[in-house]
C-alpha cells in the first residue's frame, strides 16, 4: 500500500509530464500520442488520494508551480526554511502529510 | 550546454555494458538498480511507476535501436543518467518497431535549479538520431571510449 505522500508525488510527477509532453513532441520529436491515456492514469492515482489532500494540492497549485517539494537536510526546498525537529522522523518514514510552516507547501523527504 | 558539461552527467558507475533483461519492464528495473545501490532513490517503486507512466504517454524508444526512458520525479535529488547496452536487443515498442540495444535512462527532479534536464534530453535525442552513431556507441569497448564518442557527437 503506497502512502498518501507517495501518491501525491506521483500525481505531481504525472501533471508535470503532461505539461512537458508538447515540448518533447515539438522540440525533440519524441512521440507523445498517449496524452489521453496518461490523463486516465492521473485520474486513477487521484482516486487513491484522500480528497482533502487533493484539494490542498490544487489550492497550493494556484500559488506555486510545484505544491509538493522535497526536504533535504531537514530544509524545505521550496522556501529553504528549516523544519521543526518534531517533523524529522515521521516525515522521513512518510507517516502522514506535512506542510512547511513557512510557505505551506506539501513536503516529501527524499533521504 | 557545451560538451564538457554534457558528459559530466555520465558516470562509470552508472554504465551497464551488458544488460541481462529481455523485457521492457525488467530493463527499466535493471536501469534503476545502480541508483538504488547508491542510495540516490528513496523509493524504487515510485520511480519505476513514474517511468511506466511516461511510457504510457508514448514509447521513449526513439528509433534506430535507441531508447531514452526519462521522467522528472521528486524521488531523486539530482539529474542522473544510467546507460545500458543490450547485445541482443530488447522489445521496447520503439517508434520504428526495432528492438532496442542502447538505453539512456534520464531522471531529474522537478525543481531542477540549473534547468538542465530538457537540454540534456534534447542533446541526446539530436546525437542519437544520427545514422551510424548508435552502432559506434554499442561497439565501444570501454566506458572511456564510449564517453569519448558521446562527447564528439
Amino acid at each position: 500500500m503506497r502512502s498518501q505522500v507517495e501518491l501525491l508525488v506521483l500525481y505531481q510527477d504525472i501533471l508535470l509530464m503532461l505539461d512537458e509532453a508538447k515540448h518533447e513532441d515539438k522540440c525533440m520529436g519524441i512521440e507523445v500520442e498517449g496524452v489521453e491515456k496518461l490523463k486516465k492514469a492521473l485520474e486513477e492515482v487521484a482516486k487513491d488520494i484522500q480528497q482533502r489532500y487533493i484539494r490542498m494540492f490544487e489550492r497550493l497549485k494556484t500559488r506555486y508551480s510545484h505544491p509538493l517539494v522535497p526536504v533535504q537536510e531537514d530544509t524545505c526546498l521550496g522556501c529553504f526554511s528549516k523544519l521543526p525537529t518534531s517533523y524529522h522522523e515521521r516525515g522521513r518514514n512518510d507517516e502522514g502529510i506535512f506542510t512547511c510552516e513557512n510557505c505551506g507547501r506539501l513536503l516529501y523527504w527524499i533521504e | 550546454m557545451n560538451n564538457g558539461e554534457f558528459v559530466s552527467y555520465f558516470k562509470e558507475e552508472f554504465f551497464i555494458p551488458k544488460l541481462k533483461s529481455k523485457k521492457k519492464k525488467a530493463v527499466l528495473e535493471e536501469l534503476i538498480q545502480p541508483l538504488v545501490n547508491k542510495k540516490l532513490i528513496k523509493s524504487q517503486k515510485l520511480v519505476f511507476e513514474t517511468l511506466l507512466n511516461r511510457e504510457t504517454l508514448g514509447s521513449t524508444g526513439i528509433g534506430k535501436q535507441v531508447a531514452i526512458p526519462h521522467c522528472r520525479t521528486l524521488a531523486i535529488p539530482e539529474i542522473c543518467i544510467v546507460v545500458g547496452v543490450s547485445e541482443v536487443g530488447i522489445e521496447f515498442n520503439a517508434s520504428d518497431g526495432k528492438d532496442v540495444q542502447l538505453f539512456f535512462l534520464i531522471l531529474g527532479p522537478p525543481l531542477d535549479e540549473s534547468n538542465q534536464y530538457l537540454p540534456i534530453l534534447g542533446k541526446l535525442c539530436e546525437r542519437l538520431r544520427k545514422k551510424t552513431f548508435k552502432d559506434k556507441l554499442v561497439k565501444a569497448e570501454s566506458y572511456e571510449k564510449f564517453i569519448k564518442l558521446l562527447a564528439k557527437g
